[in-house]
């Protein structure tokens, strides 16, 4: 009963988000909504994470399996990929680099600033 | 015989077959390329193709998989609150870095696209090619992207960005751990925050929370950006 008792509220959440989903006027993800809602009752204390502990680590640890038949779906597609491999192969791999670099150098300038104003306080 | 491909315990048992197969060659090879979701993918889309088995067929397994897309990726908020206080300790630096990050994947990814040319739905697809599955694939179908491809994408990005980490970490000479997590969460998700949690804790735990935030920065970029 435990298993199906946290089914049940993870279910119910992404039914909530789905709802939410159809009655924002702008189009965000229903899942995206109810990971949201799910943070927001953790952290008001509605929810406790050992309501729901099983069940997450379960879904959790096992993320990849779900995505298999969505990835296979990649066999309808064939011809667009042998198309377009190679701008697809540097893409991936120059935006990796500049992403790394963007948010590496983003936070270094960051923590620069936070601990630049910090010293300024304490003088 | 199409009546016995046709029933969903099919494609629900090659799939988890296949994902097995993957899960124990990664767990050999201790390889990164080794990715069991990659390797499940070319077992079945050969299997398929073999037998020659209708995707359809399979299919009826895998809406029934694809069924728990939206509760996983739910879950993830329990990750984001199991590190509720790191991120409380560390904020701006983290919203900081996951929002110049996810904007500059975002950007740099429509910008190459433009320049090869690359047609509305494939620049779609590769949009969100940097942040977790569940809501790279949602932010795809979202803007008229082809779910597949960006699934293609997501992972290979998740392993370039796991076996260039410790490289871009000495190329750019990250020393502080919490950049050196955020960056590689930013740019390479769960497949690359495997690989930082093997670098340290806090690389690992930065990691992890770069997933669920740059996500849903994401979301909301790409959402204003298609106004």
């Amino acid at each position: 009963m435990k298993i199906i008792k946290q089914f049940g509220i993870i279910f119910t959440i992404c039914w909530l988000g789905t709802a939410a989903e159809h009655m924002l006027p702008f189009a965000f993800p229903a899942s995206v909504i109810a990971m949201v809602l799910l943070l927001i009752c953790l952290l008001t204390g509605i929810l406790k994470v050992e309501h729901i502990r099983e069940k997450s680590d379960f879904l959790l640890a096992n993320m990849a399996f779900f995505f298999i038949p969505a990835g296979v779906n990649v066999i309808n597609y064939l011809d667009i990929l042998k198309a377009s491999w190679l701008p697809l192969l540097v893409i991936c791999l120059s935006t990796t680099v500049i992403t790394f670099a963007a948010t590496a150098f983003s936070i270094r300038l960051t923590v620069h600033l936070l601990k630049k104003k910090g010293g300024q306080q304490h003088e | 015989m199409n009546e016995l491909w046709a029933s969903p315990f099919f494609g629900i048992s090659l799939s988890i077959l296949a994902f097995w197969i993957g899960v124990r060659l990664q767990k050999r090879l201790k390889s990164v390329l080794c990715n069991p979701l990659l390797i499940a993918i070319l077992l079945i889309a050969g299997f398929l193709s073999i037998f020659k088995i209708p995707y359809e067929s399979y299919n009826a397994g895998g809406a029934i998989i694809n069924m728990f897309l939206a509760p996983a990726t739910a879950c993830l908020a329990v990750s984001i609150y199991s590190k509720i206080r790191i991120l409380k300790e560390n904020w701006l630096p983290i919203v900081v870095g996951c929002t110049v990050g996810s904007v500059t994947s975002m950007g740099s990814v429509y910008l190459l696209c433009r320049l090869f040319r690359l047609d509305a739905s494939m620049t779609a697809s590769l949009i969100p090619k940097s942040i977790t599955t569940p809501i790279a694939v949602e932010v795809s179908r979202a803007h008229g992207g082809i779910v597949p491809v960006t699934v293609i994408a997501v992972i290979f990005t998740g392993i370039l960005g796991s076996i260039f980490a410790p490289f871009l970490i000495r190329l750019f000479g990250v020393k502080d751990p919490v950049a050196a997590g955020l960056s590689i969460g930013s740019c390479s998700h769960a497949v690359g925050t495997s690989r930082a949690i093997r670098l340290g804790e806090i690389q690992g735990a930065m990691s992890g929370l770069a997933i669920g935030i740059c996500g849903i920065i994401t979301v909301i970029v790409s959402m204003i950006f298609a106004y």
